[in-house]
């Protein structure tokens, strides 16, 4: 059976017309407006290949010609595979993955409650928990190792990952092209050797693009150097409508559109069919508290539009999720179920990702298994129903008869597991039965099994000698920096 | 009629940005003073403006536009200002996001929310390197340089600044933010302010000159 959750119905919001205005607004805006490619390199690149580049606003203005061919360049199906192989997540646009969220530097500790800078111990801990969950498919280091030497803090997180879950793990710290080399090794090293991890990619980065129109310089020659390296990539648009983009969720669609296909054209230029995974994740910016809206309906629906034209361009999708609650609980479950609920009925391919609260920010060990249930439950939605002899059952319709009941049939038991969500920490039970066992409340369960998850829950390790290679990548890594040399003695 | 520091306050508090410079241009014309012009007219409606904004009943894009009102008309009036004087702020305060991070709304908003708390402003812009931000602090003498990072891959880069500042003792308050910065962060690497979001930063800053 495939790895993640499949996918039998969809819903549509943009029609295939809105699709093609969406697609040629994005050709005008690239061809007459143009993007910021901070990158000295990537403006070499497409100063090369033809298009008209401005030194002095490093403004590049890419024809339509060279977008249309890098998008028939790319590659279709791509596989994000795990240290385990039965943890292979194949975005074949027939599955929905549920990724971890990411990159945090906040963390409440599980035991104190106190909220504190996150640690490598918080991102092992956490790698444990999503390793466990059957509802999440893809790690992603969750928050950082602020313990660690500031220089290599983001290392410390794939080594904590990697060590922890034999699920995939995408990073979003690859923003320099040293970050790319060391993290590129890391993951040759975990893999076996550079031919596995060509053929089973483990690791992946996922790039921001910047709203509206730039791309960043570190940023850019990270990813050729990724591309080269066999590293599949995200690149995410996230323009804020109203703020960083048009405040109508289509105009900032278009903005983000074009820079992710800028970046998919330089690289696909650079190193034809690399693999690329179409990602966007836009968020009003709240123009009462100037926060970022995560997991209001706005971020759903064009995380849901996104995920409709990555499809038309025939790539996976990778669309964003959070929410802006300070504590587990029912503000955090209305956000990300409508966060995720939205873009998973659109068929998006990568919804990233669960467990952070504060807008991507906080870590609370037991959000993740709140989402990992939300997850749960809108798997099943998301299933698709189909009428044929089996789901119809007339045989047994006939057998019953009139005025009895199915219980005690095998058809009954047989489609049990796979027609009815199950779930793990919402309680159905009476009021009598709820509060003879200490009234407790969905994150008090969640709580339950996350103290579970932590005594009992065992990730099988790397080899030894892989992950003494892993210690010397970031010890080899290490460079004086001021906050670094007055923080460790 | 109203007289002409009355109009412009007005047009601050009316968000007349595409206007506003023409009216700077006729109060000089009339011969007004431009520092009380800047002083009673422009920082007195971006004042009521923020007010609004604090209280909710103004959003985000109003408060930017009276802001962006205020500049426009600032661009006429500061270079009238005779040599020798200047205008009365709660404070200069230098900005700028961190090196390697080109992240722009969020410092932008503090310097919006700032300007609307009386400061006077110096923008560095983003990437901005952190011998810049030290050496703007040399030459400026602000009472606050602040900080603005998005990533947690950028975020030391403001002990960088802080370090050689407190070095120097230039007696500079570093103020930081961004989503990765935490109130504990910026304890630890020295900063004396922090802000968790931008609408607070104003507040934040008149604790830190206060």
């Amino acid at each position: 059976m495939a790895y993640g959750i499949k996918r039998g119905i969809r819903f549509q919001i943009l029609s295939d017309e809105d699709l093609d205005r969406i697609h040629w607004s994005t050709l005008h805006i690239l061809e007459k407006i143009g993007v910021q490619v901070d990158s000295p390199a990537c403006r070499k690149l497409l100063k090369d290949n033809g298009c008209e580049v401005d030194e002095r606003s490093r403004v590049a203005k890419i024809p339509s010609y060279l977008v249309e061919e890098a998008l028939l360049k790319k590659k279709g199906a791509i596989t994000l595979a795990g240290r385990n192989p039965k943890y292979d997540a194949k975005l074949d646009l027939n599955h929905s993955h549920m990724t971890a969220n990411g990159n945090g530097a906040v963390a409440v500790d599980f035991e104190t409650g106190e909220r504190r800078g996150s640690t490598k111990k918080d991102v092992a801990n956490s790698s444990r928990i999503i390793d466990a969950l059957e509802n999440v498919h893809i790690h992603w280091p969750m928050v950082s190792s602020t313990d660690q030497h500031p220089s290599v803090v983001h290392l410390h997180d794939l080594d904590a990952s990697l060590n922890n879950t034999e699920k995939h793990i995408m990073y979003e710290t690859g923003v320099t092209l040293s970050d790319a080399k060391h993290l590129t090794e890391m993951g040759y090293i975990a893999a076996g050797g550079e031919k596995e991890y060509r053929q089973r990619p483990i690791t992946s980065c996922l790039q921001c693009t910047y709203a509206p129109l730039q791309h960043d310089a570190g940023v850019m020659d990270a990813s050729m150097y990724f591309a080269k390296a066999g590293v599949p990539l995200v690149f995410f648009g996230m323009p804020q409508p109203g703020a960083t983009g048009p405040a109508t969720l289509v105009g900032s669609l278009a903005v983000g559109n074009a820079e992710v296909l800028s970046a998919l054209t330089m690289i696909q230029l650079d190193t034809p069919g690399a693999s690329i995974i179409y990602g966007m994740g836009n968020a009003p910016l709240d123009m009462r508290t100037t926060v970022r809206s995560g997991g209001s309906p706005e971020h759903a629906i064009s995380s849901a539009m996104a995920t409709e034209l990555a499809h038309y361009y025939g790539m996976p999708s990778c669309v964003g999720v959070s929410a802006t609650a300070k504590v587990p609980g029912d503000q955090s479950v209305l956000e990300y179920y409508t966060g995720c609920v939205g873009p998973l009925l659109a068929g998006a391919d990568l919804m990233c990702g669960v467990g952070l609260l504060e807008d991507s920010s906080c870590l609370h060990y037991e959000e993740i298994v709140m989402d990992n249930e939300i997850v749960g439950a809108i798997a099943r939605l998301i299933r698709g129903e189909w009428a044929d002899e089996d789901t119809l059952a007339l045989d047994v319709i006939e057998k019953v008869g009139v005025g009895k009941n199915f219980l005690a049939q095998r058809h009954t038991v047989d489609h049990l597991k796979s027609e009815h969500f199950r779930p793990t920490l919402i309680d159905r039970r009476s009021y009598d039965a709820w509060s003879q066992t200490g009234s407790k409340t969905l994150r008090d369960a969640a709580r339950d099994r996350v103290k579970k998850i932590l005594a009992e829950h065992k990730v099988t390790p790397m080899p030894a000698d892989r992950q003494k290679g892993l210690e010397e990548v970031i010890e080899k890594a290490k460079k004086p920096m001021w906050g670094g040399e007055s923080k460790v003695q | 009629m109203e007289d002409a520091v009355t109009q412009l306050r007005n047009a601050v508090i009316n968000y007349e940005m595409e206007t506003i410079a023409d009216l700077a241009q006729k109060a000089l014309k009339e011969g007004v003073n431009p520092l009380e012009a800047i002083e009673k007219g422009l920082a007195e409606g971006i004042k009521i403006v923020g007010e609004k904004f604090g209280r909710g009943e103004i959003f985000l894009p109003e408060l930017v536009m009276g802001a962006e009102a205020m500049k426009a008309a600032l661009a006429v009036l500061e270079p009238a200002v005779p040599a020798g004087q200047h205008r009365a702020s709660a404070g200069k305060v230098v900005i700028g996001t961190v090196q390697d991070d080109i992240h722009e709304i969020g410092k932008n908003l503090v310097s919006t929310m700032l300007s609307s708390n009386g400061f006077e402003v110096i923008d560095l812009g983003v990437n901005v390197p952190s011998a810049d931000f030290v050496k703007k602090a040399e030459e400026t003498k602000p009472r606050i340089v602040a900080m603005s990072a998005l990533m947690t891959t950028t975020m030391p880069r403001m002990a960088d600044v802080i370090g050689p500042m407190k070095q120097k003792n230039l007696g500079v308050k570093a103020l930081v933010g961004g989503a990765p910065v935490t109130d504990t962060y910026a304890r630890e690497i020295g900063a004396e302010g922090y802000s968790g979001d931008a609408s607070s930063a104003g507040e934040v800053a008149k604790r830190l000159v206060g």
